[in-house]
C-alpha cells in the first residue's frame, strides 16, 4: 500500500510553461489584463478622437461621447494645420525642423559610435578599458551639466570663427550627437566584442588596413546592432524638448515639440492645436517603431541588461 | 625519428605575435596603433568638448554669480538651501524618487509575469510598451486632458462625475459654491437662509393661506432649462397651505422687489418643506412649471415654508488633480516646512502619467529577465515540493533580483532629470509646486532675461552628484 | 514498496510527434534500471513523466500500487538529479539541500540533522556555505545529489548525471553512484546515452530507440541475446558485424563466406550478426573459414583488432595480440557459431 496520501492535486500541466494553470483563475487574469490593456489605450484614443473633434464640441461634451456618436469625428483640424502649408512655425515646418535635426544627429551618433566602439574592440593599444570605464560612467550624466558651459563655448567658437551655433540646427545636433555618444558606443561596443577576433586577425594577416577592416568587416558584421541604435536614436531625438528649446534659441523654425510646448503657454485653450499637434508628432515615431520594433526592443534591452 | 623542438618551433612573424598577446600590444606595428586610435578622434572631439569639459566648467560656474563673471564662492549654494521655492524642488524630487521607481518596477513585474500566460502575450506587451515612443510633451498633453478640472473635458473628473451623480444627484439650481457664491445670496423677497444652504420662508403662514418666495440670482437660461414659465400668483385653498417661489426680477423694472411682475418667472421643480414651528417637517410638495406649489392636508398651526438646499447642490465640480492640494496635512505649518513635507496633488498626477509611459520598459527588461531564467532550477523547484506561490518567491525572486535592481535604477536616474513632463503637464498655477532640480535649472538658467547661471550650474551640480552612486553602480556592474 | 511500472505510456506532443510510443517498463523495488538510448529517442521523456514534469498522453504509471498519472511532481515522492544539476544559485549548499525539507514543513532540527548527515557522507561538509558558483563540477553534482538524498525518496530519478563531467571524473562518479545504490537501498531510474554506462551500472538496462522500447533485460541478456539489429548494434565496442547473407538448408551465404546456422531459419535474406571476439585466429571448421584482406590494425597491448574486407563486406575482429598482422595481408580466419546471431531482412528481428 502506498505510504502517501494520494493528494488529488489539480494536474500540474508541466512543458514549456513554467507555470502551473489552474482553470478559475485564467479568466480572472485576462480580466486583469484587458482592463490594464484598455487603460492603456484610452489616453492616446482619447487624444485621437479629440484631435478628429471640432473644436466647438470641445468644451461641451467629453470626447467619449463621440464612441456613441460617431458622426461627429471629422479630419476639420487636420486640415487646417496642413492647409497652413510651410509656413515658419506651422506645424509642417516644425515638422521639417525635426526631422533636419533627428537625421543628421542619428547617422553621425551611429557612424561615430562604431567607429570608436571598433577600436576600443580591437584595436590594439593600452588604456583601451579605461577610455570605455569613462564611457560608461558618461552614461547617465545628466545635460543639464553641459548646457551652460556650451552655450558659452558656442559663443566663444562664434567669435573665434564668425560661426556661433547658438540658434543654430547644427547647434543641435551638435549637442545630441554628444550625448547620445555613450549609448551609442556601449551598444556597439558590446555587439562588436561578440565578434571573434579571429575574424581581424585573418583580415590583419591578409594585409588589411584598419579602415578597411572596419568598413568590410565590422561594419556590416554589427548592422543589426547599428539598426537597433539608429531608431532608438531616431526616436530620442525627435521626443526631446529641452535641448531644442536651449539651443534653437529665437530661431523661428521651431521642432514639433517646441510648436506642443508653445501651445501650453498660450492663453486660449486651444486643444484642437494641441491634440493635432501631438497626434502628428507621434505619427511618426510609431511608424518607426511599428517597422522595426525587434530592434527597439533590442536597443532598450541592451540598454538596461547586461 | 627526429625530435621536433617544441620550444622554438618555425620562426613566428609579427602579425602572429599579436594574435598571442591581446590587448596592449608593444610588437604591433605603429601604424596599426595610429588607425585604430585615428577612430576615437571624431567621438573624442565630441565627448571632451561637449560633456567632459562642460563638466568642469558647470562646477566652476556654480561658485559664480548670475553671468559667470564674479567669483561668490558658496554663495549659489547657500541661496539654494534657503530659498523656499527652491527647496521645494528638492521636496518633489524626493517624492518622485521614493514612489516611482519602486511602483513602475512593481507594476513592471506584475505584468511581465502575468503577461507570460497569456495567448495574446505580443499584442498585450505592445500596448502597454508604445507609449514610450511618444514624446514626453506629448504625453503630457494627453494627461493634461485626462485630469482636466471640468467634467466635460477630464475623462477622470467625468466618471467619478457621474458615480457621484447618481449617488448624489445635483439640484436643478446648483449654486456654484467654489465662485463665491452662496445659497443665501438667492434670497430675495419673503426668504432668509436656512439651516444647511437651504431657504426658509420668513414668515409663516398658516392653512388656508397662501405665501409668495422670491428669488434671485439664477440665470433665465437656468430657468429655461428647468421647464419654468411665467410665475402665476397663488390661489388660497382651505385646509391648504398654497403659495409661489418666482424669480423676483423684472427686466422691465428692475428695481422693483416684493411684486409679482408679468414678465417674471416661476421656479419649476423645487423641492419643498412644510415646517412646524418646531421644525418637523409636515410634509413636502413640488413647485409646478409656474413656480406653484401646494401643501394639503394641513392642519392648524403656523408653518414655515423651507426650499430645500437639495435643490442647490451643486453635485460633483471636479476635482484639481493637476492642482497644488497636499496630500499631507500641512496647511497649518510655516513656508519652509510646507515646502518641504507637502505632497501636491499634481505630482501623483504627473507619477500616473509617467507611470503609463514607462511601465511598459520596465515590463519588456523584467520579461526578458524571466525568459532567461533557468526551467530546470525552477522544475528542481517543483519537484523539491515548492507551490507556486513559494516558487515565485523562493526562487523567481531572489533570481530576478539583478534584473529588478537594474530597472530601479535605471528609473532612478530617469526620474531625477524629469523636465518636459512636468513643464508640459503641471498648469501654470502649479508649476511652482510642481518644480523640479532639472526644470527649476532650466528656469533659472534660461528664462528671466539673461538668466542666473551661477545658480543654474550650482543646481545642475547637486543634479550631477546625486547621479554619482548610479555611476559608480553601473561601473561595479561592468567590471565585475 | 517502491517498484515502478509504466503501463502503455504514450507521449504525443502534436497528432504527428509521438515521442514515447506505447512503453511498458516494470522496475522492481531497489532495481537500479538503465533507460538508454541515442538522442532523441524519448528516454528523457519518459522519465520526465514518471518524475511529474510531463504530462502523460496515454497510458498509466504506477509508483508501487499508486496511480500517479495525475499526482503532482511533488506529491510523488521522487526526487531527481538533473542533468545540469539544477541547483539554486541564489542559496548556499546548506540552503539548495535544506529547501525540499523546509517545503515539507519539516523541523528545522530534523533538517540540520539530514543535511548535516547527508553533506558528510558526501564529502560536501566543509562546503555548506558555499554558492554554487564558487563550486567545480563535482562538487555542484554531489550537491544535486545531496538534495535527493535527504528527501528519503522512494525512487531516484538521474537524467545523464554524468554528462557534464570530464572523463576522470565520470569514472570514479560511476562508481560511487553505484555504491550509493547500494547504501540507500532505493530504487534508481538512470538515464543515459552512453552504452558503457548503461551495461556497467544497471541491473537491467532498457534500450529505446525513436520512441519504442527495444529490449528490456540484464546487460549480460542485452549482449548475449540482443532481439533486434538495432540493440545488437548499440551494446558492445567496437560494434558487431554485420553482414548480408541469405540462407539455404541451413547454411547462411554471405559473399565471402558461408557458414552453418546454429539452429534452424527459414531459408531467405537477411542479417548474419557476429562480435569482433566471436571471430579467430584458429579456423576449427574449415567450410565456415573467412579470408580477410586487412586494411588497418589497432593494437590495445590486450587486445589487438583487424578491420577489413571478407568478400565484399566490412568485418571487424578481435585476436589475439601476439599474432603478427600487418595492413595488407591477407589472413584466414574462423566464426564461433555459438554466438551467432541472425537477423530478419525486414522486421530486424533476431532469428537466432
Amino acid at each position: 500500500m502506498s505510504a502517501a496520501s494520494p493528494a488529488t492535486r489539480p494536474p500540474a500541466q508541466p512543458g514549456r510553461s513554467i507555470w502551473a494553470v489552474i482553470r478559475p483563475s485564467r479568466a480572472l487574469l485576462n480580466i486583469i489584463l484587458v482592463a490594464s490593456a484598455v487603460f492603456w489605450l484610452v489616453p492616446t484614443i482619447g487624444l485621437a478622437i479629440i484631435s478628429l473633434r471640432p473644436e466647438s464640441l470641445f468644451q461641451q461634451s467629453g470626447w467619449w461621447t463621440a464612441l456613441a456618436a460617431p458622426s461627429q469625428l471629422t479630419l476639420s483640424n487636420y486640415k487646417t494645420l496642413f492647409g497652413q502649408g510651410l509656413v515658419t512655425g506651422g506645424v509642417l515646418d516644425s515638422l521639417v525642423t525635426s526631422l533636419e535635426i533627428t537625421v543628421p544627429a542619428t547617422l553621425l551618433v551611429t557612424i561615430i559610435s562604431s567607429l570608436t566602439a571598433y577600436s576600443l574592440v580591437f584595436g590594439r593599444w593600452r588604456g583601451r578599458s579605461a577610455v570605455f570605464l569613462v564611457i560608461v560612467g558618461l552614461l547617465v550624466v545628466p545635460i543639464q551639466v553641459a548646457l551652460i558651459p556650451v552655450v558659452q563655448e558656442y559663443r566663444a567658437f562664434g567669435s573665434l570663427t564668425g560661426f556661433n551655433p547658438f540658434g543654430t540646427i547644427p547647434g543641435v545636433v551638435i549637442f545630441h550627437v554628444a550625448f547620445g555618444l555613450p549609448f551609442g558606443i556601449f551598444l556597439m561596443y558590446n555587439f562588436y566584442s561578440g565578434i571573434p577576433k579571429e575574424m581581424l586577425e585573418a583580415g590583419r594577416i591578409d594585409g588589411a588596413g584598419e579602415w578597411q577592416l572596419f568598413r568590410r568587416v565590422a561594419l556590416p558584421l554589427g548592422l543589426p546592432a547599428a539598426a537597433s541604435l539608429m531608431i532608438f536614436q531616431f526616436i530620442w531625438v525627435w521626443n526631446d524638448l529641452l535641448v531644442a528649446l536651449i539651443f534653437l534659441g529665437s530661431n523661428p523654425h521651431i521642432t514639433l515639440t517646441i510648436f506642443l510646448f508653445d501651445q501650453t503657454r498660450t492663453l486660449a485653450a486651444n486643444y484642437w492645436i494641441i491634440s493635432t499637434g501631438a497626434m502628428i508628432s507621434i505619427f511618426i515615431p510609431l511608424i518607426v517603431f511599428f517597422s522595426f520594433q525587434r530592434y527597439f526592443v533590442r536597443g532598450v534591452l541592451a540598454g538596461a541588461v547586461k | 625519428m627526429s625530435a621536433a623542438n617544441i620550444e622554438t618551433g618555425p620562426r613566428v612573424s609579427g602579425p602572429k605575435a599579436a594574435r598571442v598577446s591581446g590587448a596592449g600590444n608593444p610588437g604591433g606595428g605603429w601604424r596599426d596603433h595610429l588607425g585604430s586610435l585615428a577612430f576615437l578622434a571624431p567621438g573624442a572631439i565630441f565627448l571632451l568638448a561637449i560633456t567632459v569639459y562642460p563638466l568642469v566648467a558647470t562646477a566652476r560656474n556654480s561658485f559664480y554669480d548670475a553671468t559667470a563673471t564674479n567669483y561668490v564662492g558658496l554663495g549659489n549654494y547657500k541661496e539654494i538651501f534657503s530659498t523656499s521655492s527652491i527647496l521645494v524642488t528638492f521636496r518633489n524630487n524626493v517624492i518622485w524618487v521614493l514612489v516611482f521607481p519602486f511602483l513602475v518596477t512593481f507594476i513592471g513585474l506584475v505584468y511581465g509575469v502575468l503577461s507570460e500566460r497569456i495567448r495574446w502575450s505580443t499584442a498585450f506587451k505592445t500596448i502597454i510598451f508604445m507609449p514610450i515612443v511618444f514624446s514626453a510633451t506629448a504625453s503630457a498633453l494627453v494627461w493634461r486632458t485626462i485630469f482636466d478640472l471640468d467634467p466635460h473635458i477630464g475623462i477622470v473628473n467625468a466618471a467619478i462625475q457621474t458615480a457621484s451623480d447618481w449617488v448624489n444627484p445635483p439640484g436643478l439650481y446648483p449654486v456654484d459654491v467654489s465662485s463665491g457664491k452662496t445659497v443665501a445670496g438667492l434670497a430675495a423677497t419673503g426668504v432668509s437662509a436656512g439651516p444647511q444652504d437651504s431657504l426658509e420662508s420668513s414668515s409663516t403662514v398658516t392653512a388656508g393661506n397662501s405665501i409668495e418666495l422670491g428669488l434671485i440670482g439664477v440665470s433665465p437660461a437656468t430657468l429655461q432649462l428647468t421647464g419654468s414659465q411665467t410665475a402665476v400668483a397663488p390661489t388660497q385653498s382651505p385646509g391648504a397651505v398654497t403659495g409661489l417661489v418666482w424669480r423676483d426680477f423684472s427686466t422691465s423694472n428692475p428695481t422693483e422687489r416684493g411684486q409679482v411682475l408679468p414678465d417674471e418667472l416661476g421656479f419649476a421643480g423645487l423641492k419643498l418643506t412644510l415646517l412646524r414651528s418646531d421644525g418637523s417637517s409636515a410634509g413636502t410638495a413640488v413647485t409646478d412649471a409656474h413656480g406653484d406649489f401646494s401643501f394639503g392636508g394641513v392642519s392648524s398651526g403656523d408653518y414655515k415654508v423651507q426650499i430645500d438646499s437639495s435643490n442647490f447642490s451643486s453635485g460633483f465640480t471636479g476635482i484639481f488633480w493637476l492642482g497644488t492640494q497636499s496630500l499631507t496635512p500641512t496647511s497649518s505649518l510655516n513656508q519652509t516646512a510646507q515646502a518641504l513635507l507637502s505632497v501636491p496633488l499634481v505630482d501623483i498626477s504627473m507619477i500616473i502619467a509617467y507611470l503609463w509611459i514607462w511601465a511598459g520598459f520596465a515590463m519588456v527588461v523584467i520579461g526578458a529577465g524571466l525568459a532567461s531564467l533557468d526551467r530546470e532550477v525552477l522544475e528542481a523547484a517543483r519537484m523539491d515540493g515548492a507551490g507556486e506561490w513559494q516558487t515565485f518567491r523562493r526562487m523567481t525572486m531572489p533570481m530576478l533580483a539583478p534584473v529588478l535592481i537594474v530597472v530601479i535604477v535605471t528609473m532612478l536616474i530617469n526620474v531625477l532629470k524629469i523636465f518636459d513632463i512636468i513643464l508640459n503637464m503641471a498648469p501654470g498655477s502649479s508649476q511652482g509646486d510642481a518644480n523640479t532640480l532639472a526644470l527649476a535649472m532650466y528656469n533659472f538658467g534660461f528664462t528671466g532675461g539673461l538668466g542666473n547661471w551661477g545658480l543654474a550650474s550650482a543646481l545642475a551640480v547637486i543634479l550631477f552628484i546625486l547621479v554619482i552612486p548610479a555611476i559608480v553602480l553601473n561601473l561595479r556592474r561592468i567590471r565585475g | 514498496m517502491a517498484s515502478v511500472t509504466f503501463d502503455h505510456v504514450v507521449k504525443r506532443y502534436t497528432s504527428d510527434l509521438t515521442v514515447v510510443k506505447d512503453f511498458n517498463v516494470e522496475v522492481a523495488d531497489k532495481e537500479f534500471m538503465v533507460l538508454v538510448g541515442p538522442s532523441g529517442c524519448g528516454k528523457s521523456t519518459a522519465l520526465r513523466m514518471l518524475a511529474g514534469l510531463e504530462s502523460i498522453s496515454e497510458g498509466q504509471i504506477r509508483i508501487g500500487d499508486r496511480v500517479v498519472n495525475d499526482i503532482a511532481a511533488k506529491d510523488r515522492d521522487i526526487a531527481m538529479v538533473f542533468q545540469s544539476y539544477a541547483l539554486y544559485p541564489h542559496m548556499s549548499v546548506y540552503d539548495n539541500m535544506a529547501f525540499p525539507l523546509q517545503m515539507q514543513h519539516m523541523k528545522k532540527a530534523e533538517i540540520d540533522k539530514r543535511v548535516k548527515s547527508a553533506s558528510t557522507s558526501l564529502g560536501l561538509g566543509n562546503f555548506l556555505d558555499r554558492k554554487p558558483r564558487n563550486l567545480s563540477g563535482g562538487q555542484r553534482q554531489r550537491v544535486a545529489l545531496g538534495r535527493a538524498i535527504v528527501r528519503n525518496p522512494q525512487v531516484f530519478l538521474l537524467d545523464e548525471p554524468l554528462s557534464n563531467l570530464d572523463a576522470k571524473l565520470r569514472g570514479q562518479t560511476r562508481i560511487e553512484l553505484q555504491k550509493l545504490h547500494r547504501d540507500l537501498g532505493t530504487t534508481f531510474i538512470y538515464v543515459t546515452h552512453d552504452q558503457v554506462e548503461a551495461m556497467t551500472m544497471g541491473d537491467r538496462i532498457a534500450i529505446m530507440n525513436a520512441g519504442i522500447l527495444q529490449q528490456v533485460g540484464t546487460p549480460g541478456d542485452i549482449y548475449d541475446h540482443p532481439a533486434n539489429i538495432f540493440v545488437a548494434g548499440f551494446v558492445g565496442t567496437p560494434t558487431m558485424n554485420f553482414v548480408a547473407a541469405t540462407v539455404q538448408d541451413g547454411v547462411a551465404k554471405a559473399s565471402g563466406f558461408q557458414v552453418k546456422l546454429p539452429k534452424a531459419v527459414s531459408a531467405g535474406k537477411g542479417t548474419l550478426g557476429f562480435r569482433p571476439e566471436a571471430v579467430t585466429d584458429r579456423v576449427p571448421d574449415p567450410d565456415s573459414a573467412m579470408e580477410m584482406k586487412v586494411d588497418f590494425v589497432e593494437r590495445l597491448g590486450s587486445d589487438q583488432f583487424l578491420y577489413g574486407k571478407v568478400g565484399g563486406d566490412a568485418v571487424t575482429a578481435r585476436i589475439d595480440p601476439r599474432v603478427k598482422v600487418e595492413p595488407g595481408d591477407n589472413i584466414k580466419l574462423g566464426l564461433d557459431t555459438r554466438t551467432l546471431h541472425f537477423f530478419d531482412s525486414e522486421t530486424e528481428l533476431a532469428l537466432i
